[in-house]
């Protein structure tokens, strides 16, 4: 069999004429184009949404509400309290990665989550807002305390662990988005071969292939990747209520 | 003429998706099992039972999509179209660095998924905080998995530079240690999440509680894997000039890897004990949580020796 091309990447070189060629300043252009569309369906999206608002009686409106609504429950029930920021920013991540995940449903589109770039930004994303609303929350000495728990050695360990939730966490994304858009890609030069095959194809795998891959894993993945933004952030805000329960029981 | 080597990466590939396939079959099999004889015990709660089993399979076959994409990169790789020894011997630690990994959680993450059936048979109107305790319980027990195919990858892109002996024995090496170092934390995760996803259908008035241990545990239980994944990477970008180096680097590899089985073992019972104290007595989680804290830091210092053994083998050979 001959080798697709997986792994080709094509680059921008933006700044090569200034003299930085480090691979560095590369912009990968695929992703970036398949990320601005996405943005442009989520704004389209919105623009259509907000244009239903004003009828109360509609079909678009109790669905809109009744997702928001959802979603608000979910923060609170985690949280235990509502906050429009966190409820807000796990929202938008959650649509945003659905519409990168779920963006191959479209002919001649790819997701650009198959990228690595994109999961490792959103993982650095969400690790920074954990981290900078606990700072917030708990007060930097107070913050800066946890890493010496219950021992001063076990520094390290506790800077290791906060930095391996950021690579599990956009590795998960990455493996499993990367895996579909293998075997799709697999699945689509198997039924190019022949015009019967093609034929057979259209009407059978591609929906299956297009709705476990696109829509089923992209919502899964979607979801567990805010969830666990929500459980840290409920987690480090928490630190210090259990942090009390510790000192007053012993 | 076919060679040798046309031979070893052929099955290093039947090997990275077959092993994986073996494990995620097994697994899901005992989940829906479990389902069934969940629905025939408690027939009101059929459509939560049903959905918490088919998520968790989803979540299981992540292990076989991994496995599967790193058996299509290895063949369709324009590099590896004339395989030789070298490239052979490297691809081996790919192998093992994605499905030994692969095998141990593809039957281990089934586990919260079939003993949360069996919670949600306890208690049917409890069935979105049992799903949303064996959601987080199985992404956090996939990490192994994710360091595995991390490793995979950084090998598979040495894999070109290596042109002698030594260097495919260090990215044998690599793959070797993750391979070994990811058995004994997945059983102990295993150990911990069949307890707790039991544990909530017992008593739902602890789930808060068992939640926040969950994801503490947890973080503790896999200290182990990312010693193995720290001694990988160094192993990979180590310099090896000589045949000595190289044996240094595999006894480093296999050092590491044995030495975390029994401290992630260890712990995953240790906080599974805990766990079913919490249930039992909840008003004394402060005291519980920290001894078990104590005894897991504790059995970690046996990972840690073996981890800083290591290190000398690699940095003062």
């Amino acid at each position: 069999m001959e080798a697709l091309d997986l792994l080709e990447i094509e680059h921008w070189r933006p700044f090569a004429y200034i003299g930085l060629e480090h691979p560095f300043f590369n912009l990968n252009s695929e992703t970036i184009i398949y990320t601005w569309i996405v943005l442009f369906i989520i704004m389209s999206f919105l623009i259509f949404f907000h244009f239903f608002l004003h009828k109360k009686e509609s079909l678009v409106y109790s669905a809109v509400s009744l997702l928001i609504e959802s979603f608000a429950d979910f923060t609170e029930q985690t949280l235990d309290f509502f906050s429009f920021n966190h409820f807000s920013f796990i929202a938008s991540l959650f649509v945003f990665i659905f519409m990168c995940n779920s963006l191959a449903i479209f002919p001649w589109l790819e997701e650009p989550t198959n990228d690595l770039n994109t999961p490792l930004s959103l993982g650095i994303i969400s690790f920074m807002y954990v981290q900078w609303y606990a700072i917030k929350e708990l007060g930097f000495f107070h913050y800066a305390r946890e890493y010496f728990q219950p021992f001063f050695i076990m520094f390290p360990l506790h800077v290791i662990g906060k930095i391996a939730t950021i690579i599990s966490i956009s590795f998960r994304l990455y493996g499993n988005i990367f895996g579909g858009y293998i075997i799709s890609t697999l699945w689509f030069s198997l039924i190019k071969s022949s015009f019967f095959l093609e034929i057979a194809g259209l009407l059978t795998g591609n929906l299956v292939v297009i709705f476990f891959f696109g829509i089923f894993e992209g919502f899964l993945q979607a979801f567990v990747f805010s969830m666990l933004t929500l459980t840290y952030l409920s987690l480090a805000l928490h630190e210090e209520e259990s942090f009390q329960t510790h000192e007053s029981s012993s | 003429m076919i060679e040798l080597h046309h031979y070893i990466h052929y099955i290093t590939v039947a090997l990275a998706a077959g092993i994986n396939a073996i494990g995620v079959g097994l697994g899901e099999g005992t989940t829906g099992s479990a389902a069934l004889k969940a629905i025939n015990t408690q027939p009101v709660a059929t459509n939560d039972i049903i959905k918490t089993a088919v998520i968790g399979m989803a979540i299981v076959e992540t292990a076989a999509i991994l496995g599967f994409t790193v058996a299509t990169l290895l063949i369709f790789d324009t590099h590896f179209a004339h395989p030789t020894a070298f490239s052979g011997i490297a691809e081996i630690g790919i192998g093992l660095a994605i499905c030994l990994p692969g095998f141990f959680i593809g039957i281990v993450s089934a586990l919260p998924a079939h003993y949360a059936c069996v919670s949600l048979a306890r208690q049917p109107f409890f069935g979105k905080n049992i799903l949303r305790f064996m959601l987080i319980s199985q992404a956090l027990l996939q990490t192994p998995l994710i360091a595995g195919f991390i490793i995979a990858i950084a090998i598979k892109s040495q894999t070109t530079l290596g042109t002698t002996w030594y260097d495919s024995l260090r990215l044998l090496a690599s793959g070797l240690c993750m391979g070994l170092g990811s058995i004994g934390p997945s059983l102990g995760l295993g150990i911990y999440a069949r307890t707790a996803c039991s544990m909530v259908g017992i008593n739902r008035a602890v789930f808060g509680k068992l939640f926040s241990f969950t994801l503490l545990s947890q973080a503790l239980i896999e200290t182990s894997v990312i010693f193995s994944l720290v001694i990988a990477l160094l192993i990979i970008f180590a310099h090896s000039t000589t045949m000595t180096q190289s044996i240094a680097l595999l006894a480093a590899a296999v050092c590491t890897g044995l030495g975390t089985f029994g401290a992630g073992i260890g712990s995953g019972k240790t906080a599974a004990a805990a766990c079913m104290q919490i249930t039992t007595i909840p008003e004394e989680m402060p005291t519980i949580s920290r001894m078990s804290m104590i005894a897991q830091g504790l059995m970690d210092t046996c990972a840690i020796y073996a981890l800083i053994i290591s290190i000398m083998l690699i940095f003062f050979h």
